[in-house]
């Protein structure tokens, strides 16, 4: 099932004497359950897409449409609760709330949804479960290593139930082991949740556990291979 | 979790926050205290005034008030007292002869107000009686064969009726009170010397103790060493109700203090009888008839009802006869808002600049924030909350310290005596008891919540400003 469609997406940064064409007529289809790395140089435009894909951004022309809904159409606040509801993010930094504990860092999303207290226990669980972190619930980012506090990203990523995750390098500031940790328990939550993972990585470990890559030159998709 | 994530977030930088608490801490008690301190200044002010000098409600002669003229009198005091006393709220009425003339003594003389007065009837109206000077008589109780005066202290300074002395149970008093013992070996050199008036020994003291010893002991000295001149006399000069002059002597039944210079220097308080008899006026005419009510706030309905009874009289409540205290007690409460508003407004420019450096440190976090779905009213709430938090923890902080100062304050008061001259002469005690009302707490913490969220407006739309994708690339 197409739940994220990119038709002709362009974006065009214009500073005051040069114009970067970040994103030049992308067009992209991802469907459920995609494990997809987009891969390519520095500056090949890799972030740029991930944000017009996460709604970060808008493209300067083109349209992006999740499950249905052109987010060109939606206005700042529909936007945000959109991007609540639907994607889940990892950042190459973790980006956890570093006054809260792991566990309150993946409930955060829910009771912004206010999801109810036994929902949000339940799932707050099963995630840390997941990501093998359940018997470091209550442990703060600071008493976490990198490769911990990336799991606890993810499963804060998942904790809406989104319809795909992006992540931006998860893997770049992990050492090998906790980068493959990682990528197993991502591809394990791929497999059992159905939810689309797609990626901006320069890793080759990301790239070769890919079902999809998918390579920008230039702002430009210059191959899009589609692994078995 | 947005209320918890806030409450986290402040002790994120313990330093930084302890610092904008400590400042609310001490400007809201420094504020606290003042309010406390003023308000207790004025309810003594406006509890001395009612007590002691004019009541809730006053009636006269039309006029009266304005002319001073003692031919401007009441006939029939009694048809009016019977009258007032069975309007609702009225608590008790006492009537009173005034006249003006001159009181005398061997060295001084003084224009003073003698009012005359049925002591038994002015107790359940007045304190004055609770007032006296121990041992310096007492409220008219005594059989005396002599006319008797009841006057103030300072008219008994000015009329060199008190004199000073350091003798043995001076010097006693004041080793109980923990003076040095060198300052009482110095003032044994003056023991035994009798010194007529304030002056001649304010200048042997000064001459025999240092300045420090003078800044820090001077008052209780001169307190202690004060004593009344047992069975003084003094002259009253006034005209009779013919406008013949009339000369009499009268013993000093007992000297009051009510720290109020302006007052005690001028009243002189007589049996209602004796008026009567020197001047020869009817024993039922009299000049005033002051009033006391059950409950403040009806003074001035009661005081309507009394007019309309009354149109050819003056009938004046405690507002009218002292406008400048009406002002100070009806006014109050909006000027300890302002006054609290100014050191919140203060304080508030700490908070905002804490917050602008707090949303400028977190401007990746907050960018992941709005990233991950959390709304523009969130982000708003939750740099609003922990500004609130901030106030209002450095604002209870700063209450309790106030309140506690209070509490241990106000039962022994602060005293000014250094200050006493220039705070009496505006009829202020210069031994002040701070206190402070229950509401005013409520009205400052509301002042601090206000204070917090206007304090995060600046700052949490500067965070609503951060575009996430820029935000979260941010180093």
């Amino acid at each position: 099932m197409k739940i994220l469609e990119l038709k002709n997406v362009n974006k065009i940064y214009n500073g005051s004497e040069v114009h970067v064409h970040a994103v030049n007529d992308v067009s992209l289809e991802f469907r459920e359950a995609e494990f997809a790395a987009i891969v390519g140089p520095s500056g090949s435009g890799k972030t740029t897409l991930l944000n017009l894909i996460g709604g970060l951004d808008m493209p300067t022309s083109g349209s992006i449409i999740i499950d249905g809904t052109d987010l060109s159409k939606l206005k700042s606040s529909q936007l945000i609760d959109f991007r609540m509801r639907n994607i889940g993010f990892v950042f190459q930094a973790y980006n956890l709330i570093p006054v809260l504990t792991a566990r309150e860092n993946v409930e955060f999303i829910m009771s912004l949804q206010k999801w109810s207290k036994r929902e949000r226990d339940e799932r707050t669980f099963e995630l840390l479960k997941a990501v093998g972190l359940d018997e470091r619930a209550d442990s703060r980012p600071s008493k976490l290593s990198g490769g911990q506090q990336q799991r606890v990203a993810v499963a804060r990523a998942l904790a809406s139930k989104p319809k795909f995750v992006l992540a931006d390098e998860p893997t770049a500031n992990l050492d090998s082991k906790s980068a493959t940790t990682l990528l197993e328990i991502m591809e394990k939550l791929n497999h059992e949740e159905k939810i689309t993972f797609i990626f901006s990585t320069h890793d080759p470990r990301v790239v070769k556990m890919a079902h999809r890559v998918i390579t920008l030159v230039d702002g430009s998709v210059a191959t899009d291979e589609i692994r078995e | 979790m947005i209320l918890k994530t806030a409450w986290k977030n402040v002790w994120r930088n313990r330093v930084r926050s302890l610092v904008v608490i400590a400042s609310v801490t001490v400007g809201i008690f420094a504020g606290v205290f003042s309010v406390a301190f003023m308000n207790g200044m004025i309810a003594q002010r406006f509890d001395a005034a009612i007590d002691e000098e004019i009541s809730h409600i006053q009636i006269t002669g039309k006029d009266y008030v304005l002319n001073n003229d003692p031919s401007i009198y009441m006939n029939s005091g009694d048809g009016i007292v019977q009258t007032v006393s069975v309007i609702p709220g009225v608590e008790q009425v006492v009537v009173r002869k005034m006249i003006t003339g001159m009181a005398g003594t061997a060295s001084k003389s003084a224009g003073v107000q003698i009012i005359g007065i049925d002591p038994d009837a002015e107790k359940r109206i007045f304190k004055l009686y609770k007032t006296i000077i121990p041992g310096t008589g007492d409220y008219f109780e005594r059989e005396s064969k002599y006319e008797l005066a009841f006057i103030g202290q300072d008219l008994a300074k000015e009329l060199n009726i008190i004199r000073f002395s350091v003798d043995i149970t001076v010097l006693s008093r004041l080793g109980e009170k923990e003076v040095p013992v060198e300052i009482i070996h110095k003032l044994k050199s003056i023991s035994g010397r009798r010194f007529p008036n304030e002056k001649k020994f304010t200048s042997t003291v000064t001459s025999i103790l240092t300045k420090r010893e003078l800044k820090e002991y001077g008052q209780l000295i001169k307190e202690e060493a004060w004593s009344y001149r047992e069975n003084s006399r003094m002259t009253l000069t006034f005209l009779d109700k013919d406008n013949n002059q009339v000369s009499s002597v009268f013993r000093i039944a007992g000297i009051f203090d009510i720290k109020n210079t302006m007052f005690e220097q001028s009243q002189v308080f007589l049996r209602n009888e004796v008026i009567s008899r020197l001047t020869g006026m009817d024993e039922s005419s009299f000049h005033q008839v002051v009033i006391r009510i059950t409950d403040i706030r009806n003074s001035e309905s009661i005081t309507e009802d009394i007019r309309s009874r009354f149109p050819e009289l003056d009938v004046k409540n405690w507002k009218e006869l002292q406008p400048d205290l009406a002002m100070m007690t009806d006014y109050v409460h909006q000027i300890y808002g302002f006054f609290m508003g100014i050191i919140l407004a203060a304080l508030a420019f700490g908070i905002i600049n804490t917050m602008l450096m707090v949303v400028l440190e977190r401007t990746k976090e907050l960018g992941m924030l709005t990233a991950i779905g959390m709304n523009k009213r969130k982000v708003f709430s939750m740099i609003m909350l922990e500004s609130v938090f901030l106030s209002i923890t450095g604002g209870i902080a700063g209450m309790i310290a106030g309140w506690i100062t209070i509490i241990l304050t106000a039962k022994k008061g602060i005293n000014f005596t250094q200050y006493a001259e220039g705070m009496e002469a505006f009829g202020y005690s210069a031994h002040i008891f701070p206190e402070i009302s229950t509401s005013f707490f409520v009205m400052v913490t509301v002042l601090i919540i206000i204070t917090g969220v206007v304090s995060s407006v600046y700052p949490a739309l500067k965070a609503l400003k951060l575009d996430p994708a820029e935000a979260i690339r941010t180093e």
